[in-house]
């Protein structure tokens, strides 16, 4: 699934419509945001140099690393930048994004520093011209890739970076673009506004929530430690018909790079049996021994065995015989029921008038047990 | 397809002189109010006729999808094909490229057929969900009053309209992105909402303001809450005082919370557009139709003028559909048959959401 977001860059955009964009989102409980935009970055390049996509070039803007990071990277997945027939070139807002040293050294032909920041609509004018002076004016079209729209909102406001990037979008010569944002250092509205100008959204979350607060905890130590070998990779596609296809994958850092393997069901299987409500089915370990200790007006159900006696106005001839015995019982229960009932107030009088003598007091059956449906 | 339940009042007001004096496009409604159609005749018998002059209708957007655009389409189409004047305004570079995708009236003669399939057996049948069968009986009624102008009409999404309808008419189009407050979207409708006051005599024509994605994140004075909240109020004015219907569309999710809330007081209709997941599992099992959905549609608010009464709808929660891939029809959500084996009872349906992602569906 993560191949699908590089086919869909792959593809880039069809005639009159908007270049598709994807925004690699994470946070620092799943940090793997910079390694996913390197995945797709070489995968990217890789599909350019094959010949594989109406995209002929890609222009790498790169705030967040140095170029030459770059360009070690492409060179260690194979690919060889300097014989690639000036596919890529990388616009370097990292060495001097705001034009304080006097002098840059030029790092290599494939590499042009920018040196105005702040500048949004200067920053589109260069891309484009990079873009052209790669590919060709007309209609051929490039790619681009934003090392991190973060340290563009440093800079900038929300609106003018948004400006860029749909301009970017619609430009005519544009196939695809992505960018890498770390949600934890915007305010909500910054990445909903990002997401509002993507095509695909792909978000990495751990794959075991933290507790909140505890994080000296043993337990969460181990979970920490988890989140940071591993992950979940989340996509959502805003397809041309106007559905969102919703796709998740586990993702896992090693040392040759980041893999992508399919969802095991280990956290599905919990949520799948229960119908999902919106109320609480579950009891909870304390509810489960309260309910047992629940006493029910039956009759027969005392407090230890012995019959509860239930007032019922009427004295039964039964019951005058007793009447002293039981009175003396009932002060008894009575101071015994006080004492406790000031530590369980929940236990309430039942008053219960017989309809006759003979009634039989209630029993455990239900009576609806006898309907044969 | 639910049709909002009006009260005839005891006081009615003398509508015969009014009613001949309507220009193309426009019909009498309840309390007095002149009605011009959405351009999805749907969404007109739902709201109970179409769009009171004099209204403004909010659209709010999901991000996730673009169904807002097909409102605006329909709506926008409409208005060309009954030579109402419309003012669009649009957050992209060039607005006037989006008049091309606007759709063309479907042809009388492939008029869509939505009744039972052709083949129905003669014996008796059990209805599952009989509401849908009650509608057809008035698609006749309202067929054509006029043989001139249709006051509604399908629009097929696949035939772009024909250029003449466009070019001879008093179509104004212009980007907001770049304009650094407000003052000339303002400028512009007061222009155009001067050309169309309201005098107690006939209505020759009534106007269209579309304005879409108002709060988008590319224009400049998005961050300008209390501005924007100003504009919404200074239009609802003027397009109170004048004959035509203003719709602007926004995403919610980019406004504050309050905000969001303080625009959504400001509509006289109040509409949203939801996405729809794909494969998603649980929605397919308790919705039927599920595969041809392309969205969901809520009326939250429809437009109550000259009157206190309010319009209480049976159902709020509309499933957008694209009939044939080519015409935009709304339908009520139909709950799917309840697998009697699994033991769950009707108790499932409602109000109870099975999954957070569909949020409230309202049956």
């Amino acid at each position: 699934m993560a191949k699908s977001i590089c086919i869909a860059l792959r593809e880039g955009a069809l005639e009159g419509e908007l270049a598709p964009a994807l925004t690699i989102k994470d946070s620092i409980a799943s940090p793997f945001g910079l390694q996913v935009f390197d995945h797709v970055l070489s995968q990217l390049f890789s599909s350019i140099l094959a010949g594989k996509s109406p995209s002929q070039g890609l222009i790498l803007v790169s705030f967040s690393r140095s170029p030459s990071f770059y360009l070690e990277l492409l060179k260690n997945k194979g690919i060889n930048v300097a014989s690639s027939d000036k596919r890529i070139h990388i616009l370097d807002c990292y060495n001097d994004p705001l034009g304080w040293k006097d002098q840059i050294v030029e790092i290599s032909s494939t590499v042009t520093v920018f040196r105005e920041v702040k500048h949004m609509d200067k920053l589109f004018n260069s891309i484009i011209e990079l873009g052209r002076g790669l590919v060709g004016g007309g209609k051929i079209r490039f790619s681009i890739a934003i090392d991190s729209v973060d340290e563009m909102l440093r800079r900038a406001s929300v609106s003018s970076v948004a400006r860029l990037l749909s301009n970017l979008r619609s430009h005519e010569q544009i196939s695809s673009i992505f960018w890498l944002l770390h949600s934890d250092l915007h305010k909500a509205r910054v990445t909903a506004v990002l997401e509002y100008l993507s095509s695909m959204v792909a978000s990495l979350e751990p794959s075991h929530q933290l507790a909140n607060g505890q994080r000296g905890d043993l337990e969460n130590f181990a979970l920490i430690k988890h989140n940071s070998k591993k992950g979940k990779f989340h996509v959502r596609f805003k397809k041309r018909n106007g559905r969102v296809h919703v796709m998740s994958e586990e993702v896992h850092m090693e040392q040759s790079g980041i893999n992508f393997t399919p969802l095991t069901s280990e956290g599905a299987i919990n949520q799948g049996l229960v119908p999902k409500v919106q109320f609480n089915l579950q009891l909870s370990e304390k509810e489960r021994i309260d309910k047992a200790n629940v006493v029910l007006p039956f009759e027969h159900q005392g407090d230890n065995g012995k019959p509860l006696q239930i007032y019922d106005g009427r004295r039964s001839l039964v019951d005058s015989k007793h009447e002293r015995a039981v009175a003396v019982e009932n002060v008894q229960t009575k101071e015994e029921s006080e004492s406790e009932s000031e530590s369980d107030m929940q236990r309430g009088e039942i008053i219960y008038y017989r309809d006759s003598d003979d009634e039989m007091p209630d029993s455990d059956e239900d009576p609806d047990d006898d309907l044969d449906i | 397809m639910a049709a909002a339940k009006t009260r005839s009042s005891s006081f009615s007001g003398n509508l015969s002189s009014a009613a001949s004096s309507l220009g193309p496009g426009l019909k009498c409604g309840p309390n007095g109010t002149v009605l011009l159609s959405s351009g999805i005749p749907d969404l007109d018998k739902i709201l109970g006729g179409g769009f009171p002059l004099g209204s403004l209708v909010m659209v709010m957007e999901d991000a996730e999808a673009p169904h807002h655009m097909l409102l605006l389409r329909n709506f926008m189409s409409q208005g060309l094909v009954h030579s109402q004047p419309l003012l669009y305004a649009s957050p992209a570079r060039d607005p006037r490229g989006f008049l091309g995708t606007l759709p063309s009236p479907a042809a009388s003669k492939d008029d869509k057929s939505r009744g039972p399939e052709p083949d129905q057996e003669k014996g008796l049948r059990i209805a599952w969900q009989y509401k849908k069968y009650f509608g057809e009986n008035q698609l006749n009624f309202d067929g054509q009053r006029d043989g001139k102008h249709k006051y509604s009409n399908e629009f097929n999404l696949r035939n772009p309209l024909e250029r003449h309808f466009i070019n001879g008419q008093r179509v104004d189009c212009f980007s907001i992105q770049d304009s650094p407050d407000l003052s000339i979207l303002q400028d512009r409708c007061t222009t155009f909402l001067s050309q169309l006051p309201r005098n107690d005599g006939s209505i020759s024509c009534a106007g269209r303001i579309a304005i879409q994605s108002f709060c988008a994140p590319q224009c400049v004075y998005s961050n300008m809450e209390w501005e924007m909240l100003s504009f919404i109020r200074s239009l609802k004015n003027m397009v109170q005082s004048s004959n035509s219907v203003a719709i602007i569309t926004f995403p919610p999710s980019l406004l504050s919370p309050s905000f969001c809330k303080r625009w959504q007081h400001m509509a006289d209709t109040l509409l949203s557009v939801k996405a729809i997941q794909d494969d998603d599992k649980e929605l397919a099992q308790l919705l039927t139709g599920y595969q041809d959905m392309i969205g969901f549609l809520n009326v939250h608010k429809v437009a109550r003028i000259n009157t206190q009464v309010p319009v209480i709808l049976e159902a709020t929660t509309f499933s957008i559909k694209l009939q044939k891939r080519r015409y935009l029809i709304l339908e009520c959500l139909n709950q799917a048959p309840v697998d009697g084996s699994s033991g769950t009872s009707y108790g499932t349906s409602g109000s109870c959401s099975s999954s957070s992602k569909t949020g409230n569906l309202d049956f």
